[in-house]
């Protein structure tokens, strides 16, 4: 796991301070309204008991109190303290492009195992996603996919009997046939 | 009724069934190289086989687990001690001792050292786990709901207070942990919570879900997104390990009980684990030591003492996890889902409806340690080719594999799906230096002291001073509170010495 770094100082201003105190502020003002939400659900009440809301309202209002704490540690911190938004300017930089890209793809292959089914699906990510990730030889990216998919599905469909999703429509046909030629079923 | 010793000569008899027996050794293969290759971690390789445990009794996915926690927790040291890359963030100690031995020409006897000491402090520590749970599991069946629930308290504000720089991150993400666990059906009164009429919500968020999401999922996309990352060296070398004599070990001795000692009772603390007991007993070598100033040069006391204590530490969490159902580690934590996957609920019971499971996974963790040197010595040569494979691949399969494993739990592309969610907040919580291991123990003790509070409630009818009227409950809280409230004093004396300096 990855471990927090020692932030460098940087200069104190209103402007910074707010936007250090951004992720505390969003996770306050949520856990507020979740605790609104909370008391219009709670239609269950038991009398003489605590009720099934009690303690999600509570935890909410615990969190909100963290919210504060965290905004305190910020406020009174002389410099971005470990653990504050600002803490990620002194973080490796990230490249923004892949990430996008490489989130989109793990978004994009859950979606694509529904749809299309989990060879395909599994296929094109393990490419997509090497590429995306710096890896450019197409062999290389074609033989590591292809066996990549193969022995999954012989693990996982033909010894574990797991149904991994077939897809809908035409896919499901076509993944069917990829186990059949494949002797997986 | 069996005595002790039957139940361990049952348990030795279950551990070397064919099944059991490769579940050992199948975990310790996949604990080894994944505490070995970083980013990858033993943490992430336990995670991943969870779901598929699912598939096996409780007894062989625990000892998979067990062989995988093991085999993982000393891997580490391997590419450390070769590579100056520390598998893991518990074997960073050892990484600068050995790495230093390495370039002194004693790369072999280095390994071997570590492997040795290593299973030493991993048989020891499952030795007094087998000796000290069973007494402690029978002062645990005299607990109430209201001792459970100070116990789990405690659980949840230890992780808070260690290990942690930012108070408030940590309970942010603990209280985030404990909120998602209220999502589903409530178990005491059937009401659905926050499900918003969604049939998907009402089953609840199934923690194993987020924990392949926030580790496995949140790691690899920070790994493979991050600029200007220094990747170490890779020898072309093979090296042999040299297991050291007997009079080696001898003159360590001291240093070795030290390392377990603090191990034994690091692991044993919810929250701490390994990395805090590889750094806690590194420092405290270094303190008892005559020569403190060559620590980092290359010296044995400080690799031996750290390697000691990490594994020391496997049977000090599992104490706490067996015998109150309260892990004592990420991993302990993990392992207690295998539990409730298998609808096992870990704690005092388990030793009298299934002592002789209880017994196996003692004797496993014996046996495991004992296999681990062969499992060290065959494998320390080949990671300097294993160290090629591109991250790239790696990160690819992992997601892979997560897919399937969260696939596996329900046979529902909903829960993919909340890993996929889980994932990605996983990398912001690690960009925002929100820490994770509070929230995933969050999300895992917040369902079982809801419930251990909610029934105390209602046996003494909102009678909130019966967690103080029972001395064992009253203590556990005191103590919690004090763990809570100590960092902020500790910030306050700080800032009062640099006003007045």
């Amino acid at each position: 796991m990855s471990q927090e770094i020692i932030s460098t100082p940087s200069p104190k201003g209103g402007r910074n301070l707010v936007l250090r105190l951004k992720a505390p502020l969003l996770i306050f003002f949520v856990a507020l309204f979740l605790y609104f939400l909370a008391g219009r659900m709670d239609n269950f009440s038991v009398p003489g008991q605590l009720g099934p809301f009690f303690w999600p309202k509570a935890i909410l209002i615990f969190l909100m109190i963290s919210c504060g704490i965290k905004g305190l540690e910020i406020a009174f911190s002389p410099s971005p303290g470990p653990g504050s938004a600002a803490s990620e300017i002194s973080r490796p930089d990230v490249h923004y492009p892949r990430l996008i890209y490489l989130i989109a793809l793990v978004l994009g292959v859950v979606l694509a195992t529904q749809t299309i089914g989990f060879p395909l699906a599994n296929f094109f990510f393990l490419w997509l996603f090497m590429f995306a990730a710096g890896m450019r030889q197409k062999l290389y990216l074609l033989t590591t996919s292809l066996i990549g998919t193969i022995i999954l599905l012989y693990l996982f469909v033909k010894v574990v009997y797991l149904p991994l999703p077939r897809g809908y429509w035409f896919f499901e046909d076509l993944t069917l046939f990829f186990y059949r030629i494949l002797r997986i079923i | 009724m069996l005595g002790q010793l039957d139940y361990l000569w049952i348990g030795l008899i279950n551990t070397f069934d064919p099944l059991n027996f490769s579940m050992i050794t199948l975990g310790l293969i996949i604990g080894v190289f994944a505490g070995a290759l970083p980013g990858i971690t033993m943490l992430n390789a336990i995670v991943l086989v969870l779901p598929f445990t699912y598939l096996m009794g409780i007894v062989p996915a625990l000892l998979l687990m067990i062989g995988i926690y093991c085999g993982g927790v000393f891997a580490g040291s391997i590419t450390g001690i070769l590579f100056n890359i520390p598998g893991d963030p518990m074997n960073i100690p050892t990484t600068w001792e050995g790495y230093q031995l390495n370039k002194k020409g004693f790369v072999s006897k280095a390994l071997g050292m570590a492997i040795i000491t290593a299973a030493i402090g991993g048989f020891l520590s499952a030795l007094i786990m087998t000796i000290a749970s069973p007494p402690f599991a029978k002062v645990a069946l005299t607990f109430s709901s209201a001792e459970y629930f100070a116990v789990v308290f405690l659980g949840l504000s230890s992780v808070v207070v260690i290990g942690t720089r930012s108070i408030g991150s940590a309970l942010i993400s603990l209280f985030i942990g404990i909120l998602l666990g209220t999502i589903g059906m409530d178990d005491i009164y059937g009401v659905p919570r926050f499900s918003f009429g969604s049939r998907i919500l009402e089953t609840g968020i199934n923690f194993v879900v987020v924990l392949i999401g926030l580790f496995a999922i949140g790691e690899v996309l920070e790994q493979l997104t991050m600029k200007g990352k220094e990747v170490g060296k890779l020898a072309r070398t093979r090296p042999k390990t040299q297991l050291p004599s007997f009079m080696e070990l001898w003159g360590l001795r001291n240093t070795i009980l030290r390392g377990l000692g603090v191990g034994v009772i690091v692991g044993a603390i919810p929250g701490a684990g390994a990395t805090v007991a590889s750094f806690v007993s590194y420092g405290v070598e270094k303190q008892v030591s005559k020569h403190p100033e060559k620590f980092g040069t290359g010296v044995w006391e400080g690799l031996v003492s750290s390697e000691t204590a990490i594994s020391g530490s496997t049977g000090g969490a599992m104490i706490p996890l067996l015998t109150l159902g309260i892990p004592g580690s990420g991993a302990t934590a993990v392992m207690m889902g295998a539990f409730l996957l298998h609808g096992v609920q870990p704690g005092p019971l388990l030793f009298t409806k299934t002592p002789e499971a209880v017994y196996t996974i003692f004797v496993g963790m014996l046996v495991c340690n004992l296999i681990m040197i062969l499992a060290g010595l065959f494998t320390a040569r080949f990671f300097s080719e294993l160290m090629r494979v591109p991250e790239i691949m790696l990160g690819a399969f992992i997601i892979t594999f997560c897919l399937i494993g969260a696939f596996a739990l329900r046979n529902d592309m909903a829960d993919v799906w909340f890993m996929a969610l889980f994932g990605i907040l996983g990398f912001f919580m690690r960009r925002y230096a929100l820490p994770i291991p509070p929230l995933i123990l969050g999300i895992i003790l917040g369902p079982m002291a809801e419930s251990y509070f909610l029934t105390t409630m209602i046996g003494e009818r909102n009678d909130w001073s019966i967690f103080f009227r029972r001395p064992v409950s009253g203590c556990l809280l005191i103590i919690s509170v004090g763990l809570l409230v100590m960092p902020f004093f500790r910030n306050l004396r700080k800032k009062g010495k640099e006003i007045r300096t």
